[in-house]
């Protein structure tokens, strides 16, 4: 192959396999949703709020991301939290060390099948907190999987559980 | 072209070969210092098993977050921790590396064929602050080569 003829076939090479990548790799609303859905509830985590109203109705928002009937095991011998509202009662009593903190979601994969009204979902959450005192910033890294259902058009926590990387 | 091949090897052995981290945290101090700049040999462990004293990569739900943690136990052995000393099959392990030590306590426990022990090189920190223990060989990533 002549050098004219091997440099635009490199480039399309390249271009068809970033189309077959691209293609294979796409999201459904669905998915799309989900990580959207996610991405404003970490924005409302790392909203800190300190006055008492704007606290409970932070708190009552936050827990908009939950079902009814949530539950979330933090693992490490902890009871399970069970329900929307502990979970937002919870989400109040702890904001005002919660401000502090700041958090973050990554490598979130979701599994679900086209068209069904839940998902399994696996990331990681890290949260950075500055040490008041000596005001030396450290970093909690965890994994979480995920349960999520779709209900009157809107995707809900139904299920977290915290995953142990080391045992 | 030669510009396109050079961004294309870069992109090839800087997503697959060599990851770039930052270590966040003191966990692993005074080998890593919090904001340090290291890199992660993805293929260290193709053709050999990872050793007592490397110092690995572990994915927790993905490549992005990484813990950076040293090999202290490898598939098969006793491990326990007392007074901060580790002991390996009964014996006790020596760990130039470690400056500062607690006195953490952890119970006799034996390793699973694809199980390693892992833990940072700050023992000066209380234990329930360090992330450390038994890890799947699956959850490797790589080895951190500097």
């Amino acid at each position: 192959m002549s050098r004219r003829l091997a440099i635009p076939a490199a480039i399309l090479v390249v271009l068809v396999g970033a189309g077959i990548f691209a293609w294979t790799t796409r999201e459904t609303s669905d998915e799309r949703e989900i990580r959207a859905r996610l991405d404003t509830l970490r924005t409302e985590v790392n909203t800190s709020t300190k006055d008492g109203i704007g606290t409970a109705l932070h708190a009552v928002q936050i827990g908009s991301y939950f079902s009814e009937d949530a539950v979330v095991e933090l693992g490490d011998g902890a009871a399970p939290i069970k329900g929307r509202d502990t979970v937002t009662g919870m989400v109040a009593r702890l904001q005002p060390r919660t401000a502090a903190f700041q958090m973050k979601l990554d490598d979130v994969t979701i599994e679900m099948t086209p068209g069904s009204n839940m998902a399994d979902v696996l990331l990681t959450a890290s949260f950075a907190r500055r040490n008041i005192s000596t005001g030396e910033e450290s970093l909690d890294a965890r994994e979480y999987a995920l349960v999520m259902t779709k209900a009157d058009g809107t995707w809900r926590i139904a299920r977290i559980t915290a995953i142990d990387t080391l045992r | 072209m030669r510009v396109l091949v050079l961004a294309g090897l870069s992109f090839i052995i800087f997503k697959w070969v060599l990851i770039p981290i930052r270590a966040e945290g003191i966990s692993m101090e005074p080998t890593y210092k919090s904001g340090s700049l290291n890199l992660v040999n993805r293929l260290a462990y193709r053709y050999r098993k990872p050793e007592r004293g490397d110092i690995v990569a572990i994915k927790l739900a993905g490549p992005h977050v990484l813990y950076v943690k040293r090999i202290i136990g490898l598939p098969g052995e006793h491990l326990s921790i007392e007074r901060g000393q580790v002991y390996i099959n009964g014996a006790p392990l020596g760990e130039s590396y470690v400056k500062n030590r607690r006195p953490w306590e952890v119970p006799e426990l034996v390793l699973t064929s694809r199980e390693y022990y892992v833990i940072g090189d700050n023992r000066g920190m209380r234990a329930a602050d360090h992330d450390f223990g038994r890890v799947d060989v699956s959850r490797i990533l790589g080895r951190v080569i500097f």
